[in-house]
């Protein structure tokens, strides 16, 4: 039985009581005012049970704790599985893993006819439908990290510079110091606007969980859900969907993994500049 | 309001039932403070039951009370927002309903009208996400129902109002030409779900919302540019004509645990959702 209906009943239990002492001892006993404020307890508790309905999982951890930040959970929310092609949570003694499939969609509204528009709506609206199992499909807007891209760009700008400088140097071959010459400053001109604009990507994919007692059990139960809608996608749209393996998951996960740093400090500057000026 | 909503409201009030009919067992003056106590208890309840989102970030915010949801992540006192503290800079995460029936199901009387909102669609999505320079995810959690007792459910719907149409056609008093276009109009509604039905699409539960993260060197920081980003997600997406509502309190617990770990049936994915969007 869910542990929620113990509550329910302790809370009733405890209001009950408290009820019983205002209304049974007599007046002579305990004054009204006493017997007031019992009546006041009692509703509270009733109110209370009434709210473990919905707040149980914060009410036992306040009545515990008496501390401003309350704790619900301490433990990492989930981890990586061993195979890297799911998370998995741990909920009241049972593991939950879950899969990210990716769904490989690049089509724009602006390339399609009147028709073509229609249908790719009536795609959406059957693909929402391929699974009777809770199924979460996202389109997920992030910011691309471009640190490896820039540093790309950095070592074509110090090799062109070494090759101009050489060639400077030799002094010979005016018109190849030119070519040399626009290349550097076509890697300039691509590094300042690549670092000074945000470039975002649009990604969609779908998540679906399973649930066991062991991990290898609620990992394989994931992955065969994830095979029948990867068929179901793969057929609805006429893409190959793929199930999303290592570190490219927390693209889906961590907050951090939304933004990254470098853009970040990059923003942090930006905004203390401005603040400056 | 479910069967569980139902036992917990029974039992809540039999306490108060209980003060209302012994009030005067606490003497004159005394048995009016005991009603109204009573009283409020009872419209406590009933704003619990209702209007819970609003109730319990007011009283947590009234505390200050935070929740550590995971490690690293703290759901903060407003309980509209969820932040995960990173080498000292801050993402803030916040959630917002995004509801999409309203849009391509709700008006389904005129063909020709669904398949213009249709062909309109793809191209307002993604004018709406052009114009959003920050990482935000737009969630559909979708679960396959009972085909045979959806269709059911609809047959019996569209016999109430095929009764309802024969009596308001058989009535001596003349019943008003917008009454009867409204009754016709509902039975066409149920018989186009019907044929959709029939037609192979599956009748699906879904929950859609967007989540948006910001970054800040403090807490303030994050949740200010958070709440300017929501504040841009609503504009942008008003041209999908889409309920946005910003969620807050124990829903905003649900959505981010979603992220780590899926429902495992149509039920489990109810329970976790009421009145709040």
């Amino acid at each position: 039985m869910d542990q929620k209906i113990f509550v329910l009943l302790g809370f009733l239990a405890i209001s009950f009581i408290f009820l019983s002492a205002a209304l049974g001892l007599p007046s002579s006993i305990i004054p009204a005012p006493i017997r007031i404020l019992l009546l006041l307890f009692s509703l509270i508790f009733d109110v209370v049970a009434f709210a473990s309905r919905r707040y149980a999982y914060i009410m036992l951890p306040i009545l515990r704790q008496h501390k401003k930040k309350i704790v619900l959970s301490d433990s990492e929310p989930y981890s990586l599985s061993t195979s890297e092609d799911a998370i998995i949570k741990m909920e009241k003694g049972e593991y939950i893993a879950t899969v990210y499939i990716s769904i490989p969609i690049y089509r724009s509204a602006t390339e399609m006819g009147e028709a073509e528009k229609i249908e790719f709506s009536r795609q959406v609206s059957k693909l929402v439908g391929i699974s009777s199992d809770p199924i979460r499909f996202t389109a997920e807007m992030y910011m691309m990290n471009k640190d490896a891209y820039i540093q790309t760009l950095r070592d074509a700008i110090n090799i062109a510079e070494t090759e101009e400088a050489q060639m400077m140097q030799t002094g010979k071959d005016a018109e190849r110091i030119e070519v040399v010459r626009g290349k550097l400053a076509m890697w300039r001109n691509i590094l300042q606007s690549s670092s000074s604009a945000q470039s975002m990507e649009l990604v969609s994919y779908a998540s679906i969980s399973a649930y066991g007692s062991k991990e290898y059990e609620a990992l394989s139960m994931a992955q065969q859900k994830a095979r029948e809608a990867i068929s179901g996608i793969g057929a609805t749209f006429g893409v190959t969907p793929s199930i999303i393996t290592g570190k490219e998951i927390l693209k889906f996960v961590e907050p951090e993994y939304l933004i990254p740093f470098s853009t970040v400090s990059e923003e942090i500057e930006e905004k203390t500049e401005e603040e400056v000026i | 309001m479910d069967e569980t909503d139902i036992v917990y409201i029974s039992l809540s009030l039999i306490i108060i039932l209980i003060v209302f009919g012994t009030a005067s067992s606490f003497g004159k003056g005394w048995s009016i403070i005991a009603v109204l106590l009573a009283f409020l208890a009872l419209i406590l309840i009933l704003a619990l039951n209702w209007i819970d989102f609003v109730i319990v970030p007011m009283f947590t915010k009234m505390f200050g009370m935070s929740f550590q949801a995971a490690k690293d992540y703290t759901i903060q006192k407003g309980q509209d927002s969820i932040i995960k503290n990173v080498n000292g800079l801050y993402y803030a995460t916040g959630f917002v309903t995004g509801n999409l029936f309203s849009y391509t199901f709700k008006e389904e009387d005129i063909e020709a009208d669904v398949e213009g909102k249709m062909m309109t669609a793809p191209e307002n999505w993604e004018r709406a996400v052009m114009s959003l320079g920050f990482p935000f995810k737009f969630h559909v959690i979708a679960v396959g129902k009972d085909v045979q007792k959806i269709r059911d459910e609809i047959e019996g719907k569209r016999s109430y109002q095929e009764f309802q149409l024969s009596q308001a056609l058989q009535s001596e008093k003349a019943s008003s030409e917008t009454a009867i276009t409204e009754i016709k109009r509902k039975i066409s509604i149920y018989q186009a779900r019907l044929d959709r039905i029939s037609a192979g699409e599956k009748p699906i539960a879904a929950i859609m919302y967007f989540e948006t993260t910001a970054v800040g060197v403090s807490e303030k920081a994050a949740e200010d540019a958070l709440a300017l980003q929501i504040k841009q997600l609503q504009i942008a997406m008003s041209s999908l004509n889409l309920h946005i509502v910003r969620v807050v309190g124990r829903e905003l617990y649900t959505l981010f645990k979603f992220n780590f770990g899926l429902p495992l049936t149509y039920s489990d994915l109810a329970s976790e959702f009421s009145q709040e969007g």
